[in-house]
């Protein structure tokens, strides 16, 4: 699909100070382009920063550098209370069910609050609204005198959804939203997930660590080591045939519960480089199978290597 | 069909509620455990897949009750063995490894030495000799500079590593005849996951070791185990080879299970 | 309920001390009672409590008066009295202010973070560098005695403790998951913190108040006991302790005793409150 894109993230960067007066890279130049009605899954292991993009991206942490056009308009400038406006455009979705519903709101609470404080409804509007949200995501009006603690893990995630959902954004944010809950109920929330998204064509930034999910789910992925993205692509091909050293090794580490499924793994030394004062090289700079030495010299761009695909690696592209 | 290890018949209890209720949570848990094999057992969060595998060590928590049943190990009925009996039995004979590896480790004690005393316990033998013994299955699991590494606190392992301490301390240092391990890899990203996996085949492979892995994730299972159990709320729906529970699963909840787990399609 | 099999722990820590229901029970029971006592007062007491010259002075304990009479014949009973409504009251309003003002200080302070926090903390440590009845000592004699300057300087003296525990309890909870979303929900920063996060806070803030409460009465109790408090005649429990002493040496140990026994069972109360909600309150305990 062809369009003005959505949401476009651009040299985005984010730098913590601690202590000693040095710096911690968490994210460090990255560019992202969503399109109405389309999921990019932004996938990464712990450290690669893909939840602080997330955060920057609404300003819940300040990013350091870059920026973030929503329609066209540029938020990084906004002042904070004119944030409101932007968060009926994006909205998001949070890793822990339980951790994101504040434990004294009833249901009804929480699904009304972003009505009141967005949309200036009526009362009869907003309490038929709240209705409507709770059977979009297969809830009953039933649920929504109840508290949070009185909610199993899918319910509660399911209404963190409608929540992100109550005041019609374009694009939702979805930071791990099934990685705290139990595989049966994680299939349920996806396909939850996806029938919203056709029905209200919203376009999802999906940040993940499984990959099941992003093959399941993901038009585009964009895969994040260690602040910056090393590879990007639509998922088949992705998938079929990574190239960047990084993505073979996380692809290929991936278990499959099936019987007689033989990988063969690309394995990288060690473990993940320190993000604190990084050199300017590649980060897979001592873990590397491929490495060579100006690898170490320069960091490599994302190299174009058509059919929507990037790499972050002079050695694969060739 | 070969001897079992580990025998569990009917094993059942709950948990007394401050108001005094009794809340069943295990009705009758049985499962074996071959001689020389790794078996996973697998359910989702409360399906008593762990407080079984606790109370094989005695160490489940003080609220539950048991209201039957019997673990045998070797023939011997644990539930009957006092403390010092068991006391005999972990560690020399049954240990553990569990999720959080670096809140299991002391953490005002090297990591060196910390395998050396637990070796020392169960081997005697002098300080220095135990050290070396420390270094050397650190060196056995991968860990590189297990010299260095030996002086380090556990703040200053990953947790990758850290768990990889622990492996080497429950198998190489405790050398038991039967390892649990209750999600050993959970909370760790895949590429560190899939080492230590590996790690932990290989370790029970040349030791003979029996191994029972406790785990939600069914794809760590079809690639390490030969056995499967799965557990749900408090029952064995299914017990069989990893093969069968994959290939041709009978229970409702283990196929379920299954396709809940397999997302993508085969390629 | 749902029992979690998974994490034993949280399972053994639900288990509530019955120990803390029996605190809460005494401790709202004896601040009832004071304060039921206190608003009889307005009333009824059995004799006027400043008149002198009722009994013939030190009469011991007997039926007309129950607790004696003071060195000048005034009914003890009626003045204990109407001692209630000093000391409970003046430990009530101070105790308001301080939490009101340090609560919302301290939140500022936590959800801003930054220089606000620096500066209001640096204040906070420099004036607790202070003992606070030594404090509230060194302005009363400054100021001079009364009831609204030993208010104002109780309170004053509170503050710290509040901002302190309101900022520590703001400042974890600032990056909870619930306060990022209820941004998104359209909230603004300042609604952020008060409706959302500091709402969560109560249950510590409501059992550290019981605490800082007793401390209130004993300290305007021992401002009276060193002349320091509400002038000599007013009927405050650390006054007549004070006026009680000489007494004590001759025999006549009721003057001084029953004020003490007064103090006693209205901070012990507050305390027993205070600790029965810290523990009741304990959010990995809570379920509604």
């Amino acid at each position: 699909m062809l369009g003005q894109p959505l949401l476009q993230v651009r040299e985005l960067s984010k730098v913590f100070p601690v202590e000693g007066g040095r710096k911690l890279v968490a994210v460090d130049g990255v560019d992202l382009e969503i399109v109405a009605g389309e999921t990019l899954a932004l996938v990464g292991e712990s450290g690669s920063g893909k939840s602080t993009v997330a955060r920057c991206i609404v300003r819940l942490i300040e990013p350091s550098g870059g920026d973030v056009v929503i329609r066209e308009e540029s938020i990084l400038r906004l002042q904070p209370s004119r944030l409101a406006g932007v968060y009926r455009k994006i909205q998001m979705v949070f890793q822990d069910p339980n951790a994101s519903l504040n434990p004294r709101m009833s249901v009804r609470q929480v699904l009304d609050e972003p009505l009141k404080l967005h949309l200036y409804l009526l009362k009869s509007e907003r309490a038929a609204r709240v209705k409507e949200l709770i059977e979009m995501v297969g809830l009953t009006a039933a649920h929504l005198d109840r508290y949070p603690h009185e909610l199993s893990g899918g319910q509660r995630q399911r209404v963190g959804i409608a929540r992100a959902i109550a005041v019609s954004p374009d694009i939702v944010i979805l930071d791990e939203p099934t990685s705290s809950l139990d595989v049966s109920v994680r299939g349920q929330i996806l396909d939850l997930l996806l029938d919203l998204q056709e029905r209200l064509h919203l376009a999802y930034l999906f940040i993940t660590h499984d990959l099941q999910v992003v093959q399941h789910v993901a038009d585009r992925v964009a895969v994040m080591y260690l602040g910056g993205i090393v590879e990007t692509g639509p998922t088949r091909d992705l998938f079929a045939d990574p190239r960047h050293p990084y993505t073979r090794a996380l692809l290929s580490a991936a278990p499959v519960a099936r019987w007689g499924v033989k990988r063969t793994r690309t394995r990288l030394a060690g473990e993940i480089a320190s993000a604190i004062d990084p050199p300017d090289a590649c980060r897979l700079v001592g873990r590397c199978p491929l490495a060579r030495p100006a690898c170490a010299s320069a960091k490599p761009p994302l190299l174009d290597i058509g059919a929507g695909r990037a790499v972050a690696c002079p050695v694969v592209v060739g | 069909m070969s001897e079992a290890l580990l025998e569990i018949e009917d094993y059942r209890g709950g948990f007394r509620t401050e108001t005094g209720d009794f809340v069943p949570v295990l009705h009758g848990v049985s499962y074996r455990l071959k001689v020389g094999v790794m078996t996973a057992v697998v359910g989702e969060s409360g399906s008593g897949k762990s407080l079984v595998a606790l109370s094989v060590l005695g160490i489940q928590p003080p609220a539950f009750e048991r209201t039957g049943g019997r673990i045998l190990f070797r023939g011997t009925d644990l539930l009957g063995l006092d403390e010092k009996g068991l006391r005999a039995i972990r560690g020399a004979e049954i240990s553990m490894v569990f999720q959080d590896a670096r809140a299991a480790l002391n953490p005002v004690f090297t990591v060196g030495r910390q395998l050396a005393d637990v070796w020392q316990l169960h081997h005697g033998g002098g300080r220095k000799a135990a050290m070396g013994q420390a270094i050397e299955a650190l060196r056995r699991v991968s860990i590189p500079e297990p010299e260095r590494r030996a002086r380090q606190y556990p703040h200053e392992f990953s947790g990758g590593m850290a768990q990889r301490a622990m492996i080497a301390m429950a198998s190489l240092i405790c050398q038991p005849a039967l390892l649990i391990l209750d999600e050993p890899t959970t909370g760790l990203d895949v590429t560190i996951q899939s080492d230590i996996m590996e790690l932990i085949v290989e370790l029970s492979r040349t030791r003979g070791l029996t191994t029972c892995l406790i785990t939600h994730d069914l794809g760590v299972v079809a690639e390490t185990c030969q056995e499967v159990v799965v557990m749900n709320a408090g029952r064995v729906v299914e017990t069989g080879s990893a093969e069968a529970i994959f290939t041709t699963p009978r229970d409702l909840y283990t196929q379920r299970l299954l396709s809940a787990s397999q997302l993508v399609e085969a390629a | 309920m749902t029992v979690v099999l998974d994490s034993p722990k949280a399972v053994a820590r639900r288990r509530r001390k019955p120990r803390s229901w029996w605190a809460l029970r005494i401790g709202i029971g004896l601040l009832a009672f004071y304060a039921a006592v206190a608003l009889i007062s307005f009333g009824w007491t059995p004799y006027d409590p400043l008149t002198p010259g009722i009994g013939d002075g030190y009469d011991a304990p007997s039926w007309a008066f129950p607790l004696g009479t003071d060195r000048l014949g005034s009914d003890m009973l009626s003045r204990l009295m109407v001692g209630t409504r000093y000391d409970l009251g003046i430990a009530f309003v101070a105790v308001l202010i301080s939490l009101t003002v340090g609560t919302t200080l301290g939140t500022l302070a936590g959800y801003q973070g930054g220089a606000l926090d620096t500066v209001v903390m640096r204040g906070v440590e420099i004036f607790q560098a202070f003992p606070g009845l030594l404090f509230a000592m060194l302005v009363v004699q400054a100021v001079g005695a009364g009831i609204v300057n030993v208010i104002l300087v109780l309170s004053f003296v509170g503050i710290p403790d509040y901002l302190r525990l309101a900022r520590a309890e703001i400042h974890a909870k600032r990056d909870w998951q619930y306060a990022e979303a209820a941004r998104l929900a359209g909230n603004l920063p300042w609604r952020v913190a008060f409706r959302h996060l500091l709402p969560n806070s109560v249950g510590p803030l409501l059992a550290f108040t019981s605490i800082n409460a007793a401390f209130a009465a004993l300290v305007t109790a021992s401002l009276g006991f060193l002349g320091l408090g509400l002038g000599p005649n007013v009927p405050e429990w650390g006054n007549m302790i004070a006026r009680g002493q000489d007494g004590v040496m001759t025999g006549q140990w009721w003057v001084s005793f029953f004020p003490g026994l007064a103090i006693l069972g209205l901070t012990g109360g507050l305390y027993l409150l205070g600790d029965a909600l810290s523990d009741l309150t304990d959010p990995r305990r809570r379920g509604r």
